[in-house]
């Protein structure tokens, strides 16, 4: 259909008018034309991402449909982010004109409790990428009474990220095994880097961690969890989170003059992104912050977006906090789930297990997301190749892989964004000092489980 | 209302049967007429009605049947600290917002109400901004009163005022909006300049050769006069404020940021129905919202009696 | 002579407060307008350019080619969709409004009073207390992901609509009616030959209200619309600037060219506008 139709009428006139309307006839037909499938033609939905995160899975899927002698394969990118997304994947599944593959950034386990997605073991019984295949912590994802209803084919893990530049300038040592274990040790160091003129926050070290995803990983760096998932039971206000909550109050009344709003104002300080609400550009990649937790996936767009940054960063495991023992990682998995009137579900299975194996390398070698099923051995992405050389990038990839290995369970409560945005309020309450660290986290726990309740009797 | 003519009674034998036939026919148009309306009332809005109040009473996850449970959903909404968070922003943000923007609506009109040579220009200003789609407008806002690179906050601090950090500001937020929602008043202006241009000139030249005293002619003529326009802007006002969403969720996400200063009852509504998909609890809190709004509304109506002048009534 | 020389000086002064107050009001209302159209012409580092950049230099063009090029925010098929969606609001009203205003405001018949009191009801019904079975009803049937939802009810009628209606309605003179009606013709040629030549111009402006109200409709298309070439306008750019935050110049450049047709429309119009309220039929 050409964009000549849709020609922009100048004026009103009756004539224009009735051209509009044709135009509007082929629109309203149009959804009829891209939802309801054919068969053996594949439609996959993306909740979002960047234009060549649109292209490598478009590619992908054509590559598979056409060597698969499946009819030419459809992928709808930008249906909007997180709420907005999964309320049209909802709506289609209702309607009974869903896409037959779609992508989740979020747990597939509450929606596929409440029967939106096929489980898959049966299919996966006879197939290359078999249930023993994958990480079970991974898995727990998205499962469900026994049932499995997605595959977390690739994730993003957490490490924490550092300027090797900016701990040499203070004559800090900047190889991996001289950063800090310890959150302690870590509040210590970031002072060497924190900068005040004023009010106003010059570069900073290290900060109290404002990412309500990754709270799991540090609470199990505490040696405290989120969601017991053994017992169904959140555990949001236990001792550790508690402790761990005050442990970062303190830090940030001690570093951070006790104002969320200071930072904010200054720079995004929170993640190594742009911030959304403020439009301020990510503090660690102008160079004005030590090192931050981030997903594995920063490795792709920190050569990709269009924001300066400084050439020498690393990983390192994140640190272990007071009451825990052993460090962990996390992770942000993409997963991908076959909704319930799907018109092909064993094509889209198949392209499931093709996307799992021989897909997802070539979609790490672009961006960066670590393939999870243990059938893949990875290489190092041609970016990073091209701009830190060989040797880093193999070293990169190995330290990830172990960082995958101690990867803590998380992402498998059956009201994830439920719990997650109670988490997300608590965080909020207690950095604005709106409500004690204990009301927050007991406020948020009886909300939680009493939701978790409701989706289990549900 | 139906108020019957008396004077057509004494006239001929067969008027009243000729009249009653016209009568008959114009009955049969009445409804015919309003058929369409009618049908329309019942598919969209009675049966929808009665739904929500059953939906409320039931467990429904949008998949699957509705399973009922009762009360179940009232308390489950009583007990939502979001749903009081968000209650209480909206009762501020309507208690606040609508009576200032009544008061300023019509100083403008009353400001406008006047011939100059720049009247249309100034007309034109104050009805755009409600020419402008709510997204477009609080994207611009949020560009606008950034803390640190917005304009806004560049001029105050050249004036040597510290400004607030508006809409990142958890103390801050909710007044924001509040501020914001007062930019597009130009419906209830332009409300407001139709009642006064409606005032009969020879009562208004009248009141001025009474009392030259421009505050007395306003008390006692104007504002009784657009009285009923009063009442429909403050119907609408309410009615409007508390369903207010685009700009909460364009300024404050789902989450009602920062720290649920901005999170209003239809945005916890929405959240309910499609981001966690139980929709008993949205249908719970939209049937709590319309009784609401109905108590309030009969309540401006009683009042209404008493201090709404309507010309009709006079004849 | 003295007694007109001593006012005029005051006269003076008066009318230069006035407009020097309405002129600073005229401002604070056109900064945001203004900071969106020069925003549209800059980078994103001479948006956040500290002193503030109050013109932009260079004009940049690229954001206007941008949006006409990219995948993210396919424009043109959105301001089609939007333009569709309004125009096909806005007949669906100015018919069936009309039909219903004048029933109720022309005509009489029993009953009237009560389906006009449930018409009041209605408009004064919070819109989501019905949303959700309503949503339901269209998905069940399948429409979710089309524009039917959207525009199909207004083919019945929308309570504001004929509320505002029947108020210029009720000013058509009865006695014109009853002249048709002595003469015989019929109810339906009264109200297309007599009534509704009457209220042309509220029409018009019911026709224009619900052009802005759809063409800023938001919660309905972000419910029931799921893909991106399918948005309206307003949808469009939520979606565009949820996604990407940091491109201020693009949203901006969006935000401008999303308003200006309702400016446009307006500036057209106005005197329409104007016209139809002060010459209101209201009394």
């Amino acid at each position: 259909m050409s964009e000549k139709t849709y020609a922009v009428p100048g004026s009103i006139s009756r004539r224009r008018f009735l051209h509009g309307s044709a135009a509007a006839g082929a629109i309203m037909a149009l959804p009829g034309a891209t939802l309801a499938q054919a068969e053996g033609q594949l439609l996959l939905w993306l909740p979002g991402g960047s234009d060549l995160f649109c292209k490598i899975h478009t590619g992908l899927l054509e590559g598979f449909s056409s060597s698969a002698n499946l009819g030419p394969a459809t992928t709808v990118c930008g249906l909007g982010q997180d709420t907005e997304f999964t309320q049209a994947l909802i709506g289609s599944i209702t309607a009974g004109s869903p896409p037959d593959i779609s992508m989740l950034w979020d747990s597939p386990v509450s929606l596929g409790a409440q029967g939106a997605f096929m489980p898959l073991d049966e299919m996966m019984k006879n197939s290359k990428i078999g249930i023993d295949t994958w990480p079970a912590g991974l898995l727990s994802s998205c499962q469900f009474k026994g049932n499995t209803y997605g595959l977390p084919v690739t994730a993003g893990v957490y490490t924490m990220w550092y300027n090797e530049e900016l701990l040499e300038s203070k004559g800090i040592p900047s190889d991996r095994a001289s950063f800090p274990k310890t959150w302690v040790e870590m509040r210590k160091l970031s002072k060497e880097f924190t900068v005040w003129d004023g009010d106003t926050l010059v570069s900073a070290g290290f900060m109290p961690n404002r990412i309500p995803e990754t709270m799991a990983i540090w609470s199990a760096l505490n040696g405290g969890m989120l969601f017991d998932e053994a017992n169904l039971k959140y555990m949001l206000d236990s001792e550790q989170n508690i402790e761990m909550m005050n442990f970062f109050l303190e830090w940030l009344d001690e570093e951070y003059k006790g104002d969320v709003n200071l930072i904010d104002r200054a720079g995004n300080f929170k993640e190594a992104y742009p911030d959304a609400s403020s439009g301020l550009g990510p503090a660690f990649r102008e160079g004005r912050q030590a090192g931050l937790i981030s997903g594995s996936w920063l490795m792709g767009d920190i050569y990709a977006d269009p924001v300066p940054t400084f050439t020498r960063w690393n990983m390192a495991p994140i640190p272990v906090g007071p009451s825990g023992t052993t460090a962990v990682s996390g992770t942000w998995p993409n997963w991908f789930v076959i909704p319930v009137g799907s018109k092909n579900p064993q094509a889209a299975f198949d392209y499931l297990s093709y996307l799992a194996i021989e897909g997802s390398v070539e979609w790490y070698q672009q961006i960066p997301d670590v393939p999870t099923n243990s059938q893949v051995s990875l290489k190092a992405p041609n970016s990073l190749i091209e701009n830190r050389g060989a040797e880093f990038a193999d070293d990169l990839t190995a330290f990830l892989a172990t960082q995958a290995a101690i990867v803590t369970p998380m992402w498998n409560s059956p009201s994830q964004s439920f719990g997650n945005d109670q988490m997300a309020r608590a965080m909020e309450k207690i950095y604005t000092k709106a409500a004690s660290v204990k009301d927050a986290l007991s406020d948020a726990q009886s909300a939680a489980q009493a939701e978790l309740d409701r989706v289990m009797a549900g | 209302m139906g108020k019957s003519t008396p004077s057509g009674q004494a006239g001929a034998e067969t008027l009243p049967r000729r009249r009653r036939r016209a009568g008959r026919n114009e009955a049969r148009a009445g409804v015919l007429f309003a058929l369409p309306w009618m049908i329309g009332l019942a598919i969209f809005t009675a049966i929808p009605l009665v739904l929500t109040f059953y939906i409320a009473q039931a467990r429904f996850q949008i998949t699957g049947a509705p399973k009922w449970v009762g009360l179940q959903n009232y308390s489950a909404i009583w007990a939502d600290p979001a749903v009081w968070t968000s209650a209480q922003n909206t009762l501020m943000f309507a208690m606040i917002s609508v009576p200032i923007k009544l008061v300023l609506a019509l100083c403008l009109a009353l400001l406008l109400n006047r011939v100059t040579m720049l009247s249309g220009f100034y007309r034109t200003v104050f009805y755009l901004p409600f020419l402008m789609p709510a997204v477009a407008g609080s994207i611009v806002f949020i560009l606008l009163l950034n803390p640190v690179a917005g304009p806004v906050n560049m001029m105050l601090q050249a004036m040597g005022l510290s400004p607030p950090d508006w809409l990142l500001d958890p103390k801050a937020a909710l007044w924001t909006l509040i501020l914001l929602s007062l930019w597009p008043l130009g419906v209830e202006t332009l409300v407001f300049l139709g009642g006064l241009q409606n005032i009969p000139k020879d009562i208004s030249e009248a009141a001025d050769l009474d009392s030259p005293r421009g505050w007395h002619k306003l008390v006692w003529i104007t504002i009784p006069l657009i009285t009923p326009m009063i009442l429909f802007n403050l119907v609408t006002g309410i009615i409007y404020s508390f369903q207010v969403f685009t700009q909460a969720l364009v300024i404050g996400g789902t989450t009602g940021k920062p720290a649920e200063a901005t999170l209003m009852y239809m945005v916890v509504l929405y959240r309910a129905a499609f981001r966690y998909f139980n929709m008993g609890h949205a249908a719970a809190m939209a049937t709590v919202l319309f009784v609401v709004v109905l108590l309030l509304t009969l309540l401006i109506f009683r009042t209404a009696r008493s201090w709404v002048y309507y010309e009709g009534e006079s004849r | 002579m003295k007694k007109t020389s001593r006012i005029a000086p005051a006269r003076v002064a008066q009318t230069l407060v006035y407009h020097a107050v309405m002129l600073a009001i005229s401002a604070v209302f056109l900064l945001p307008f203004y900071w969106m159209a020069i925003s549209a012409f800059k980078n994103n580092a001479e948006i956040f350019a500290n002193p503030v950049l109050w013109f932009p230099d260079p004009i940049r063009l690229e954001n206007l080619t941008a949006l006409l090029t990219r995948d993210d925010f396919p424009f043109l098929r959105q301001f089609a969709n939007s333009v569709f969606y309004a125009l096909s609001v806005a007949c669906a009203v100015c018919f069936s409004c009309s039909l219903a205003a004048y029933s109720f405001g022309c005509l009489r018949w029993r009953g009237r009073n009560l389906v006009f009191g449930l018409t009041v009801c209605a408009l004064l019904l919070p819109g989501i207390v019905t949303f959700l079975p309503v949503y339901l009803g269209w998905t069940k049937l399948g429409l979710n992901g089309t524009y039917w939802p959207l525009i199909a009810p207004f083919f019945f009628g929308d309570a504001f609509f004929i509320f505002m209606l029947r108020q210029f309605f009720l000013g058509v003179p009865r006695e014109l009616m009853d002249a048709a009606r002595l003469d015989g013709a019929s109810e339906f040629r009264i109200w297309w030959q007599i009534v509704l030549p009457q209220v042309r111009t509220p029409l018009i402006i019911v026709g224009l209200f619900a052009i802005v109200y759809t063409w800023n409709e938001f919660f309905g298309p972000l419910i029931y619309l799921q893909d991106r070439d399918e948005f309206p306008l307003s949808l469009g750019l939520f979606t565009f600037q949820a996604a990407r935050a940091r491109e201020w110049s693009i949203s901006m450049t969006g935000a401008l060219l999303t308003a200006l047709p309702m400016v446009v429309l307006f500036l057209v119009t106005q005197r329409l506008f104007r016209q139809g309220l002060a010459s209101s039929t209201l009394k």
